[in-house]
């Protein structure tokens, strides 16, 4: 492609949604992807021992608009399968199926057998989570304003709409949804219900992902969203899984008139006066846009990609300062498909405090003893989240803790599904440290620096913005620094952290959030009109 | 302080009785029109403020069938794990400091024993799990430095409040677990105060358990109620009912457990007054 209009760094599921989005509105986007495929996380990929792995997370789903908006069915999306269930392993072998439906019988039947309160209870808790879930996604859809700046009409009436959607659900569920953000799992489900059996597989869901406890503030947030992004408990597999996701974005941009180019790993965001000018590869080949979307986590993009001599410290502190402590570790199990392990997702997550001691490990630079552990199979081929794998070992590196790592988790399954070990037929395991070689990899990294971005499925622990003391770092209007919002226009003069440059964007997990890149991209927006009444908000005089 | 409040409120026409357990609120024809004392002794008036913890005032003091039942679960919710426990020792010298040896400013200040960040997620590591902190996080002071009337001559008091000391220990607390504890904390001390054991001559080891015995606060919690947010602001100590007023006409609520929260701040009853007299004319 000659002379794009759009760059856009990374070729994962936000980066696409961004460029076919962008690429519709007849824009001339370029995708540059470091890696030999598309796909991000979601694609496989080739370890450095040689062995190949599938995608690193087991489903995912877009937001509906998206999918609308893309056209993506036409393009070969398939839709999820409806009433997955979620199992959670108990310690005396029994299992605990649950379907995230309000009024699935034999769900309610299997919590009736834990304790008759809590079954009268479970249609009621799904019908608040879904709701709850609802007021995220449109929390999710809207635009954070630049606090404390606020444009009245830009970012006024989004948020006013936003307020007004709370107050709609009614006095108890607004205030529900209010004390349940901040709440710990333990004090949410406790609240719900009284068998910790119960109670433990919910708040499994609620610490997949972050670095953080059953018991840590926050984790009520990170239930709500996690539920959102399953629709329940449980992954929602697709026929094609996760690559099938990617290949219909795929399919989505070039249609369009997008390109990709893979194997094109950025070295540089190429930067004069605050005015962005384009990229530099890692060949040495510059190309030119005035306009580049950055999709890596907002460390690497900001300190490694653009470099701190062209940021004003204030905000390089606050992006130093971006919590992105990864603690996830993932096994692909190959068996001969006698592996007795149920369909759906599967938690090894028996009690609270087995839940808590997997996390308090973390904390103090060690691998869980008992781990916590998500299990999703593919025919004979079982994948493993496990956590906690801190990434910053504290007495010992990733290397030698591999076979650790690995014996953990398969004798952890072992004591649930006797069959599971003779099963096997081979294991790849992939450590944060693998992760981060596979995803994210900052070859600019000087030696001496720590090693950092860690590598955080979220791009920047999610909930970890909750339990900042910061009065109002909430996590969706505060995604990556106070005064920041996904798009980043210069302000000369501005006493508050100026921006980057001019033209850079964000649009990965560490900024916007998956459709906040639809609505904002959108042509009749592209360039955003500059104000002329606010002289702090005009662009720098040029020459 | 509390001298010092009471002899204002006194001074005002304000009588104070002690020894007047409350044991009920007196409601008539829906509202709160008095008290009855657990002597039988039974009191009317216009409005009665409660000043005790959450769940005394609404689960305790007041039959549940004056509330809607959203508010009684709302109160059932409310957080009041206490974690706290308080060592008094009565000493007959100083205690010699490694870190600043001899007498110095630390002993009139206040005395931080939290060495790393990771010693003080430890002792609530062993809390999480229903355990007193085996090496706890506490803050000193030494009263009588400042207040030299509170010991004889040469003598000291050192007050230790410790965390963390769940009111819900594993075993409950008894005499052996209260020793255990308090030795706990005087072991922790004597490794940045070698001499303390030599110049203690008394000790008085006060559970979350004995606060609720002493000063009748449900579960011990010194704040009436964990300063969670989801229990702060608009929503202590119930979602809709933090104006100080409740669901009883008449009945009021002014303490910890009301906006603001905890703290010898005043800052709930001062607040509590100003609405009770909004609503008089």
């Amino acid at each position: 492609m000659t002379n794009p209009d759009i760059l856009i760094v990374g070729a994962g599921h936000n980066g696409l949604v961004a460029a076919a989005y962008l690429a519709k509105a007849g824009k001339k986007v370029l995708v540059l992807e470091q890696r030999a495929t598309a796909g991000g996380q979601l694609a496989g990929a080739t370890l450095a021992s040689g062995a190949t792995v599938p995608g690193l997370h087991p489903a995912g789903q877009l937001r509906p608009a998206i999918v609308k908006e893309l056209d993506l069915a036409r393009h070969g999306l398939t839709t999820s399968a409806a009433d997955a269930p979620y199992v959670s392993a108990l310690p005396d072998g029994g299992l605990l199926r649950l379907v995230s439906s309000a009024n699935d019988t034999a769900t309610i039947e299997a919590i009736r057998r834990l304790s008759p309160r809590d079954a009268g209870r479970w249609p009621e808790f799904v019908g608040f989570m879904n709701r709850a879930a609802a007021f995220l996604d449109a929390a999710y859809s809207t635009n954070m304003p630049r606090l404390p700046r606020i444009e009245l009409r830009a970012d006024g009436l989004p948020l006013a709409s936003l307020a007004l959607q709370l107050r709609r659900m009614g006095g108890k569920d607004m205030f529900r949804v209010m004390r349940s953000l901040s709440m710990s799992a333990v004090e949410l489900t406790e609240e719900w219900f009284e068998s910790e059996t119960l109670n433990a597989a919910i708040a499994g869901v609620a610490i997949h992902g972050v670095t953080l406890g059953s018991m840590s503030a926050g984790t009520g947030f990170t239930l709500i969203h996690n539920w959102l992004n399953r629709g329940g408990l449980a992954h929602r597999t697709s026929t094609g899984g996760p690559q099938g996701l990617t290949e219909a974005l795929v399919k989505a941009v070039l249609a369009n008139g997008g390109e990709i180019r893979t194997g094109a790993g950025v070295a540089q965001i190429l930067v004069e006066h605050q005015r962005v000018l384009g990229v530099r590869l890692e060949s040495g080949e510059e190309i030119k846009a005035s306009t580049v979307v950055s999709e890596a986590d907002p460390r690497r993009t900001l300190l490694g990609l653009v470099g701190a001599p062209e940021l004003p410290p204030e905000f390089v502190w606050q992006t130093q300062s971006i919590r992105m402590r990864g603690s996830v570790a993932k096994l692909i199990v190959r068996t001969d498909g006698r592996h007795g392990l149920p369909d759906g997702t599967v938690a090894i997550a028996p009690t609270l405090r087995y839940l808590e001691r997997a996390y308090d490990s973390t904390k103090y630079g060690e691998m869980s003893q008992d781990p916590y552990l998500e299990v999703t199979t593919l025919g004979a081929d079982v994948m493993v989240h496990f956590q906690f794998a801190t990434y910053a070992l504290r007495n010992a590196d990733w290397g030698s803790m591999r076979p650790e790592l690995e014996k953990r988790a398969l004798d952890t399954l072992a004591l649930h599904f006797p069959a599971f070990k003779g099963s096997i037929q081979s294991v790849q395991s992939i450590t944060p440290v693998d992760l981060e070689q596979i995803v994210g990899p900052d070859r600019r990294r000087p030696q001496s620096r720590p090693a950092d971005p860690r590598p955080d499925f979220l791009h920047a622990a999610v909930a970890g913005l909750v339990e900042s003391p910061h009065p109002d770092r909430r996590p969706v209007s505060l995604r990556f620094g106070p005064a920041w919002r996904w798009r980043h226009q210069w302000h000369p003069g501005s006493q508050r952290g100026a921006p980057v440059a001019e033209g850079l964007a964000f649009c990965g997990l560490g900024g916007a959030t998956r459709c906040e890149a639809k609505r904002h991209a959108a042509a009749a927006r592209w360039p955003p009109p500059r104000p002329t009444t606010d002289s702090s908000r005009a662009p720098p005089a040029s020459g | 302080m509390t001298a010092a409040i009471a002899s204002s409120a006194r001074a005002l026409g304000v009588e104070i009785r002690t020894n007047a357990a409350v044991d009920k609120v007196i409601v008539r024809g829906g509202r709160a029109t008095g008290a009855a004392l657990a002597n039988g002794d039974e009191l009317t008036a216009r409005v009665v403020m409660s000043a005790a913890d959450p769940k005394r005032s609404f689960l305790q003091f007041v039959d549940q069938q004056h509330f809607p039942d959203e508010f009684v679960q709302a109160i059932r919710d409310f957080r009041v794990r206490g974690s706290s426990g308080k060592v008094n020792i009565a000493l007959s010298g100083l205690p010699d400091f490694t870190c600043l040896p001899g007498e110095g400013p630390l002993h009139r200040g206040a005395i931080s024993i939290s060495p790393s960040i990771e010693y003080v997620e430890r002792a609530y590591d062993d809390a999480k799990y229903g355990n007193f902190s085996r090496q706890p996080y506490m803050d000193i002071i030494i009263p009588s430095m400042i207040d030299r009337d509170m010991a004889p001559p040469g003598h000291h008091v050192m007050s230790c409040f410790v965390q963390y000391a769940p009111y819900d220990v594993e075993g409950g607390w008894d005499d052996a677990k209260k020793e255990a504890f308090g030795e706990t904390v005087i072991s922790t001390i004597e490794k940045y105060a070698p001499n303390i054991r030599q110049v203690i001559v008394g000790k008085q080891v006060i559970t979350p358990q004995d606060i609720e015995r002493i000063a009748g606060i449900t579960g011990g919690n010194i704040f009436h109620g964990e300063l969670l947010l989801h229990q702060l602001f608009f929503m202590r100590p119930a979602p809709q009912w933090a104006d100080f007023r409740t669901p009883l006409p008449g009945y009021y609520f002014g303490a910890a457990g009301a906006h603001p929260g905890g703290g010898v701040m005043g800052a709930a009853g001062r607040m509590a007054a100003t609405e009770i007299l909004k609503d008089w004319q």
